[in-house]
């Protein structure tokens, strides 16, 4: 049941027609993890903690270096060296001390993905890899959570929601891995896809609005449009196939 | 004929900075292969070394996502393709 305090907190999206007190109940409640804590992850969970998620788990390795802070909004110039994790926590709990943020300093992969998601109501990909953007669709398929997709590279952000069995995943529409290199980015094109991230993840808990499934939305921050394009479960997605057809 | 391809502003530089490519062809593949044939240098960005299409590129016909299997349907005059990379960073 939410305070008196928090009817205070969250009285402008208590307004919003489709959330009322009931949709903030249901944001308390709810568990999500936010896979990296970086350029995608800062807007996210920033906005995510804002909104009264009950609890937000970030999870990442890496420590702060100077190169992150043109985009990496969590991080500050006094971070530089810090685990991102703490960096996140002290920041989000600051925000917002009512929310639970718990941290996970662990590199994601096949050993703990699992233990890293299990319990949780939703997935946000706020990595900076594809091959553990794939194990984390791969777990969010297993587990049966729903997958929020963001990526960025220059002024351009894709971003995707994947309902496990109902929409197109990750998989389904993505293959192989581009040759690796050091992508040009700029804090505002994380800051877009990575606000869009956490709208869904809001949609999805609250049961509000249409979601980005089976939708690709493409911001082309260059020329300042927004695409759609639609895409589709492949029958024999290695990831997603097993499920069949409307699970 | 004509269709056009969009091109992402990161495969731009091997198009002469142009953002949309005429090409014809009665195919994507043919089409795709036009594109080539206008921008060589977009070649190894496209295909590997067989001429097989990358599987981290992916292609968009009208707003419809293509499967890789899907390149021999036919292409009609107006069709407008999305060419994408898989974009990893966050």
């Amino acid at each position: 049941m939410l305070t008196r305090d928090e009817l205070e907190r969250y009285d402008r999206q208590i307004m919003i027609r489709g959330i009322g007190e009931a949709g903030q109940e249901k944001l308390k409640q709810a568990k999500v993890v936010i896979a990296g804590g970086g350029g995608l992850g800062s807007p996210a969970s920033i906005y995510l903690a804002a909104a009264g998620i009950g609890t937000i788990r970030v999870v990442d390795h890496d420590k702060v270096e100077l190169s992150n802070l043109n985009r990496q909004i969590l991080h500050w110039d006094r971070d530089v060296g810090k685990r991102k994790v703490d960096s996140s926590v002290e920041k989000l709990s600051q925000l917002n001390p009512w929310v639970k943020i718990e941290s996970v300093a662990e590199t994601i992969s096949q050993d703990n993905i699992s233990s890293l998601v299990a319990g949780f109501d939703a997935i946000v990909d706020a990595m900076d890899n594809l091959p553990t953007r794939y194990l984390l669709n791969k777990a969010a398929i297993d587990n049966n959570i729903p997958f929020f997709h963001g990526a960025v590279y220059g002024l351009e952000g894709r971003a995707m929601t994947v309902i496990p069995g109902k929409t197109a995943c990750l998989r389904c529409v993505y293959h192989g891995l581009p040759p690796e290199e050091k992508f040009p980015v700029i804090g505002v094109t994380p800051a877009v896809i990575g606000c869009i991230q956490a709208t869904e993840v809001i949609k999805y808990i609250v049961g509000i609005g249409k979601l980005l499934a089976n939708r690709l939305l493409v911001y082309d921050g260059l020329n300042m449009k927004f695409a759609e394009f639609t895409v589709k479960r492949e029958p024999n997605c290695e990831h997603c196939g097993h499920l069949g057809e409307g699970q | 004929m004509s269709v056009k391809i969009n091109i992402p502003s990161y495969l731009q530089p091997y198009t002469n900075d142009t953002a949309v490519i005429e090409v014809n062809g009665s195919t994507l593949d043919e089409c795709l292969n036009h594109l080539v044939e206008q921008c060589p240098d977009i070649r190894n960005k496209l295909f590997d070394k067989e001429g097989k299409l990358h599987d981290y590129v992916s292609i968009y016909l009208d707003g419809q996502f293509i499967y890789a299997d899907e390149l021999s349907k036919p292409a009609k005059d107006g069709d407008e393709f999305h060419l994408f990379y898989i974009l990893g960073g966050g």
